[in-house]
Formats: structure tokens, sequence, C-alpha cells
């Protein structure tokens, strides 16, 4: 058999899914995007999307929650990542493990543990109440604060390991020579530790926030009614409202904001470090 | 001594917080009380027995199995060959098709189900098995691939070359001598292959035919109209099925290894 052929035929299947599934629906999806009610060209749809204050309110709305979850996934991701750069072996694997296992098991089911954590007769409404810390259940659930809980939890394991990653990278000593020229220990984090992980907190940061623009599930569970986001309202124009062109348009929105925005942040902070790196 | 306590204390909480919806899903369960509590009311399997008594849960556990082994072992075998062309032989634009294969990572699985649908409503593959089970297999290709990859590029092809000295066919050679020294890799893209296709939800939203539906979909419809210890029962079998799947994988590949290859959104 020729090798030109093994190739081939190695690689058909692979691409024939890749072409059917993904290649020729996403070019499908552009054009019916760009597509009016009577199936002409036109930009309608997208024009919709950026003039009409509620798609604005709500793209806000995708971005502001994206936002939270990006920020509470650092500060609460940040020591974690730090704790297992610290750790010897055995405890770096527990620790991953605990942190990495629970995503893999169905985030329906997690967000389900979380409603009921945190619903009106939820442990933490009734501890408080109990304890008559609170008057009222504490409106915890079905609002932006809920979805961020439920997307920080879904995306946590994804920043931790990030920064993890790039503070394994660290040589050792570096904190040594800090430590020999008399720096603090808070001097080093944010001279040393802080300026070496970049590159981990930048990589974290797109990954958390570009899969908190699309997440669907969780929103749908902990905004209900009342947080709707993009990916929801897309999902209600395929299915319920069935204007397919809107759908796609909204899909596609979705998808440029969100690597704008990734590309726009990515781009600062690049210029920051090298800026740092010139000057210093 | 005490340097790094409170960074132990932040990761504990975190730990806690992570796991937290486990540790009160599985005590929910068993209550004996028809309602959620927790503190669970008495002690009861009748939300087990229950769930035998909702067709719409057993069919979907079944449905949902049935597509996640067979997307698992579709995917593996499809992404294996693949990874293979791109590791033994170098060509002209190897590059290219790599990150081709690779990319639908970079795209939500929401938007590839919407245009999944779009395109399948054309050629008649909406709301079939087939469908959904080609658009299961797109998303867990590239995880496979990755992972056979990593895998290839310790072996060395030599030793192929010399099971071919010592008089062995192609089929000998890759059952005796390629195939055992990746399978670890193989093995994960399995039971990875298996875990995606099981869990996900906003690729079935848009591709399942009406009438069925898989389990994470069942519990998510469920959900939305009632919260009862039911969820709780079912979703503690789920929650075991894959603690089986997680800790084999980390025997047999490691997770903090695997999730740098896992970058998917639901």
């Amino acid at each position: 058999m020729s090798r030109r052929l093994s190739i081939l035929l190695l690689l058909a299947p692979a691409l024939i899914v890749l072409l059917g599934v993904f290649i020729i629906p996403m070019l499908l999806m552009l054009l019916l995007s760009l597509q009016n009610d009577a199936g002409e060209f036109s930009l309608a749809n997208y024009l919709l999307l950026v003039q009409d204050p509620y798609y604005l309110e709500l793209l806000g709305r995708t971005i502001r929650v994206s936002f939270w979850t990006v920020l509470c996934t650092l500060v609460l991701g940040y020591p974690v990542a730090m704790f297992m750069a610290q750790a010897s072996g055995r405890v770096r694997g527990i620790v991953a493990m605990l942190i990495l296992a629970p995503h893999l098991i169905s985030v329906v089911i997690r967000n389900f543990g979380w409603v009921v954590i945190l619903g009106e007769k939820g442990w933490i409404n009734v501890v408080l109440l109990r304890l008559g810390v609170i008057e009222e259940p504490l409106r915890l659930l079905y609002n932006e604060l809920g979805v961020v809980i439920g997307l920080t939890d879904a995306y946590i394991a994804y920043m931790v390991l990030a920064i993890a990653t790039s503070l394994y990278a660290i040589d050792p000593s570096l904190y040594k020579a800090a430590s020999i020229l008399g720096a603090s220990r808070m001097r080093t984090f944010f001279d040393v530790t802080l300026p070496l992980s970049l590159p981990g907190i930048v990589a974290g940061t797109t990954l958390v926030f570009s899969l908190s623009m699309s997440a669907f599930v969780t929103p749908a569970l902990m905004g209900g009614s009342a947080v709707k986001v993009i990916p929801v309202i897309a999902y209600e124009q395929i299915m319920s409202t069935l204007n397919w062109p809107l759908g796609a348009a909204l899909a596609f929105v979705l998808l440029g904001s969100s690597v704008l925005l990734v590309g726009l942040f990515t781009r600062l902070v690049e210029t920051k470090r090298y800026k740092e790196v010139f000057t210093a | 001594m005490k340097r790094f306590n409170w960074l132990g204390v932040v990761t504990i909480v975190v730990l806690l917080l992570v796991n937290m919806p486990f540790l009160i899903i599985v005590p929910s369960s068993f209550t004996s009380a028809g309602y959620l509590a927790f503190p669970p009311d008495g002690f009861s399997w009748q939300w087990y027995a229950r769930i035998l008594e909702r067709p719409e849960f057993v069919d979907s556990f079944l449905f949902s199995l049935q597509l996640a082994v067979v997307t698992a072992v579709l995917a593996t075998l499809i992404g294996t060959l693949a990874a293979f062309a791109l590791s033994k032989y170098q060509f002209r634009g190897s590059r290219a098709v790599n990150a081709l294969l690779l990319s639908p990572l970079t795209v939500p699985t929401l938007i590839i189900g919407i245009a999944a649908l779009m395109f399948f409503t054309r050629v008649g593959l909406a709301g079939t098995f087939t469908g959904l089970l080609l658009a299961h297999i797109l998303i867990s290709v590239p995880y496979v691939v990755r992972l056979v990859l990593t895998g290839l590029s310790m072996f060395d092809y030599t030793l192929e070359k010399a099971g071919y000295m010592l008089g062995a066919t192609p089929v000998r050679v890759f059952w005796d001598i390629t195939l055992p020294l990746i399978r670890p890799a193989i093995v994960s893209g399995l039971i990875f292959s298996f875990l995606t296709s099981f869990d996900n939800v906003t690729v079935s939203l848009f591709l399942i035919a009406p009438g069925t539906t898989t389990l994470p979909m069942a519990i998510f419809s469920y959900m939305q109209e009632t919260l009862d210890p039911l969820v709780a029962s079912i979703s503690t079998v789920v929650i075991l099925l894959s603690l089986v799947f997680i800790v084999l994988l980390e025997k047999v590949y490691g997770l903090e290894r695997l999730f740098g290859l896992n970058t998917q959104s639901h």
C-alpha cells in the first residue's frame, strides 16, 4: 500500500466526521444567520442584535456573569494552585483528585446539589435562620449570584490547573534568592510569584471566560427565568420560537464577542508584561 | 511550619465547596420524607425503588449508556487512526490537519449542537440516533487524538521495524508491539469519550429525537418542574457510576495530566 493511501485511509474517518458534523454545519449556520424572513441575504439579524436594547442587555448580562465567574475562580483558585505547587507529591495528588474529579461528573447533577444547598429551604438558609443571623431567607438562587456560584463551581478546576502549571515551572532558587536579598514574603509574592504565574492566570482567565460565556445548563437551572443569558435565548429562539436565522446570529455574536474580549484581554496583559520586561 | 497554613485552609474550604453538591445529594437520597430536606428525615431506600417506577429515567439511562459506549468505541477508533497518521508519517500539511482535527475544541458544544441541527435537518439526520451519535463522536475525537498523539510521541517506531524484520505480519506487529505500548492512551480515550458522551447535555439538547431522551437531559427537564428526592437518588447512581470511571482514569492516565486536555463547555 502506498504511503499516501495509508495516510488518507487513516485520516478519512476523522475528516469525514469533521466535515459533516462541524465544518459544513458551521458554514451553513453562517449562511442562515445572514438571511431575512424571505430567505434573502441580509444583515438584519445582526443589526437587530446590536440595536435592540433587549439583546444588548442580554449580552451585557452574559459578559457580566462571565466576568464575575472569572474573578471568583481566580480569587478562590490561586491559593489552591499555590498550595498544590508547594505540597509534596502525595498531598498534591489528593488535592488534584478532589478538585478535578467532580468536574467529570455531570454538571446537571452538581447544579442540582447547589439548588438544594442554596434554595429558600436549603440548608444555608435553614442554618442561618435557626441561628437567628437572618430573619428572612436569603435569595441565593434564580438570580445572577446563583449563576456565578454555579459557574464558579463548574470551572474553578481549569483556573487552578492553569495557574498551578505555571507555578510548577518557577525555579525554586528564585524564592531562595529573594529571601537572601531580604524580601518579605509579601514582596516575594508580588515581585516573583505573581509576575511569573501571569501566563497561567491569562490561560485560566481566557478559558474560564469563554466557557462561562457559552454555558447553558447552569444559567438555565440556577438562574431560572430571571437570568437569561445568550445561550439560553439562542436555545429558545431555535427550539421554541423556531427563528433559526436569529438563533444562528445569536450563536455567532456569542462566539464573536467571546473571541474579541479574550483577544483584547490577552493583548492588554501581554503589552503590560512586555513593558515590564523591557523597563526592568 | 506555619508558613503555608492559610493556603491550606483556603484549599480545604475550596475542596469542600467543590464537593459540597455530592455531600448533600447522597445523604438526601436516603430520606424517608416525601420532600428534599437537609439534614434528611429518617432513612429509607424508597427513592431508589421509585426510580424503577419512572420509565423515563430507566429508559434514558439505558439509552445514554448505549450512546456513550458506541460513541466511546467509535471515537477512540477514529481518533486513534488519525493520531497514527499524524505521528507515523511526516507529510505536507500534517500540522494543519492536526489543528483542524482539534478545532471543534475551540467552539462551544452548544454552538456545535445548533449548527449540527441546522445541517442535519437538511440531510434528514435530525432526530436520528445516527445524527446524535455523529455529534457525540465529533466532540470526543479531538480528545482521543490528543491523548493518543501524546502516547505515540514516546513510541519508538524502530520497535515496529524490528518486528517486521523478524517476519511478523503487520497485524501481529500492531497487536503485539504497538498496541501494548500505547494502551494507556487508548484506554483513557475510551473512558474519557464515554464520560464526555454520558454527561453531555448541550449537544443532545438539539439533536435528540422527540420521545427519546438521555439521562442528563431527563434529570435536567425533571429538575425544571419538580425538586424531590427522586433526583437525588438517580443522581447518586450516576455519581457512583462516574466515580468508577474517574478512578480508572486516574489509575490509567492521571487526572492532572488529563485536565490539560479538557477544555469543553457544557
